[in-house]
Parts: C-alpha cells; structure tokens; sequence
C-alpha cells in the first residue's frame, strides 16, 4: 500500500499486500488477530478465512461428511465379488477351450467348457470376495479404533489383509502376502491422489 | 449402524451381493470352525488346525452361495421396480420366490415348486417383521401426552381436548 517502506510484515498478511502498514494494536483498539498483520483497522478479520479452496456444506447433525468404511464394505464386497466372477469366467472359457481343442463340436465337449466356466467363476468370485470381505473388516476397525479417515487406513488394511491371508504359508508366505498388500493398495492409493500430488509438486517447483 | 438406507436400484444389486456375502463367510466360517474342531482327531493343536482348514476352505464357498442367491434376488427385485413402478413388499417376496425357483431349476419341477414357497415364505416372514417392527416403533413414539399428570393437580373432570386424540393408530 506504501510502497513496501517496512519489509517486516512478511507471513499470511504478506500475501495481501499489506506487507509495510504495520498497524499497532491500539489502532485495532485491542482487538487481538491471530498470527497476521491485518488488512485495515476497520476490517479487523483473519484473511485463512477469505481463502476459498475447500468445500463448505453445512451437515445434518450428527452427519458425516463423506461415508465411512462401513457403509462402502457392502458394495466393495459385491464389486469384487462379482468382478472376480466376470473374470473366472472367462479365464474358465480359456482354459476350457484349450483343454478341449482336439475335440470335435459336440454336446461332451460343450458341457467340459461349461463345468469349466462355472467353477473357475466361483472360485475366483469366493477368492475375490473373501479378500475384499478381509479387506473392509481390518478397514473398519482400523478407522474405528483410530478415528480418523485417510489413505494410512487403506494401506494398513491391504497389508493385514494380505498377511492374513497367507498366514498359513509360513514366515516367508506371511511377508510374501504383506508385501503384495501393500504393493496394491499402495499403488491404488498414489492413483487416488494423482492429481492432488501433482498440484503439490508443481507448487514446490515454481 | 445408523440409519441403513438401501442403494438405489442398480446398485443395490452390488451391495445386496456383498451383503449376502458377507453373512454367509461370517455365518459359514462361525460353523465350519466348530464342525472342523469336533471332527479333528484329538490333541488342541490338531483341533484348532482342523478347524482352520475348515474355515478356509467352506467359509468362502458358502458365502459365494449367498451372494448368487442375494445377487439374484436383487436383480429380479430391480427388474420388478423398473417393471411395476413402485416398491413394496410383494416385490421382495416375488423376487425370492423366483429366486430360489431358478436356483433349483436343475433339480426338476418338484424341487423348483419347493424351493420357491420356501423363498417366498422366507422373504414374507422377513418383510412381514419389517411391518410389525415399524408399527411397533410408530405406536412407541406417539403423539399422546408424553408425561402422566399428577393426580392431585389435575381439574376435578378433564375435559376431552377441543382438538380430538392426537395419537394415531396405523
């Protein structure tokens, strides 16, 4: 505003330009501000609050603001579930084709590709399913027993998951499953928050 | 578990899917880990091993059979939606009537008829407690005068209210 006479005022305040003013608290009239020189003794409010990049909705009580594990355990059970059916099944196609194809087209042939088909989609589907219904158990007694919601929940539960699942391999199967877990979530994880990443490395580069 | 409202309908065949899913690995693995621990040879640690097999190898193969028979039915239920425009609970019992219908439909006719009343009844007894339950719940939260006045303070004759009975009965 004066032309930057007093380069003291640097912080959040700096931001807005009124870096050289430096009011004194009794221009405030004792009003205290919190960690900022202020915009102008008539406009004694915090400028964190004049930033605008979140979401702001007002919540039912007693509301969440996104829905917990909880609620999506059903549905990511169902999802993988039924993905590994799709899946089984085609892999059952595949290797029923390949297992039967010296045989003519006839009704023996048609019946092996078909038992194929139903029993590799189931074992996929129970495969698939047991370790997403895993998955969302130790997800949801982790966010319960933290409290607090993020990508560490995730990566933590695709880890335990990954470990339980092997644990009757031994030392080496246990670390083997951990290790897969985490690779897995960890890569989901990073892809969820791509562009949030992006941002803030390009950030820190300018 | 506050407050479980259903997905709407293409989705709530996923979630029905899961759920089913889940009850059957829970229930199964709960029941394989006590039929795998009586049918072990004796000694703890050839009990507890047999029941972990057991566990690992049924548990997910019922909850697989679950989530055929939730999947099912929540398709035919959305079909029903999209068909009849409106959700009640005939809906549910149709759909689980033909649900267990064409899970049998390999056993033969009988087995199919069966299969299906039993469907039907399941799902009937189900939503018929889920009527009673919010009859029960609506009578529990009625209107009427929420506190019994004392005796000694109330005028010699009450007087009916101007405005009728507030309590309403379904």
């Amino acid at each position: 505003m004066e032309g930057g006479s007093n380069s003291k005022g640097t912080g959040l305040g700096g931001l807005f330009g009124t870096g050289g003013v430096g009011y004194s608290n009794a221009d405030l009239a004792g009003v205290p501000l919190t960690g900022m020189s202020p915009l102008s003794p008539y406009l004694n409010l915090d400028p964190r609050y004049l930033v605008q990049d979140t979401d702001e909705f007002i919540l039912p009580t007693g509301a969440n603001k996104t829905r917990g594990r909880f609620e999506l355990a059903f549905f990511t059970i169902g999802g993988c579930c039924m993905t590994g059916a799709a899946f089984g099944a085609l892999n059952g196609l595949r290797l029923g084709l390949k297992e039967t194809h010296n045989m003519a087209w006839s009704k023996p042939r048609n019946v092996q590709i078909l038992n194929m088909v139903t029993r590799q989609g189931a074992l996929w589907a129970n495969t698939l399913g047991s370790l997403a219904l895993l998955y969302s158990a130790f997800g949801v007694i982790i966010e319960k027993t933290r409290g607090a919601e993020d990508d560490l929940n995730t990566i933590a539960a695709g880890t335990l998951t990954g470990m339980l699942y092997k644990s009757t391999g031994g030392v080496r199967g246990i670390a083997r499953g951990g290790i897969a877990g985490l690779t897995l979530t960890g890569l989901y994880a990073l892809y969820n928050n791509w562009e949030h990443m992006k941002d803030s490395i390009a950030g820190q580069s300018l | 578990m506050e407050e479980y409202a259903r997905e709407p309908c293409p989705w709530r065949i996923v979630d029905d899917c899961g759920g089913a899913f889940t009850m059957g690995a829970i229930g199964g693995g709960i029941f394989q880990a006590i039929k795998g621990f009586r049918n072990s040879p004796v000694g703890v640690n050839h009990r507890l091993r047999g029941s972990l097999t057991a566990i690992k190898t049924r548990a997910p193969q019922l909850g697989g059979s679950f989530a055929v028979w939730g999947g099912l039915f929540s398709m035919i239920d959305c079909s029903m939606v999209r068909m009849r425009g409106k959700e009640d609970p005939w809906n549910s019992i149709t759909s689980g009537a033909l649900t267990g219908a064409i899970l049998a439909a390999r056993n033969g006719p009988v087995a199919m008829v069966g299969s299906a009343a039993m469907g039907g009844i399941l799902l009937a007894l189900i939503e018929g407690a889920g009527i009673l339950l919010t009859r029960f719940a609506s009578t529990q939260f009625a209107n009427g005068p929420q506190f019994s006045d004392d005796p000694s303070q109330l005028p010699p004759a009450p007087s009916p209210s101007p405005f009728g009975d507030y309590r309403q009965y379904q």
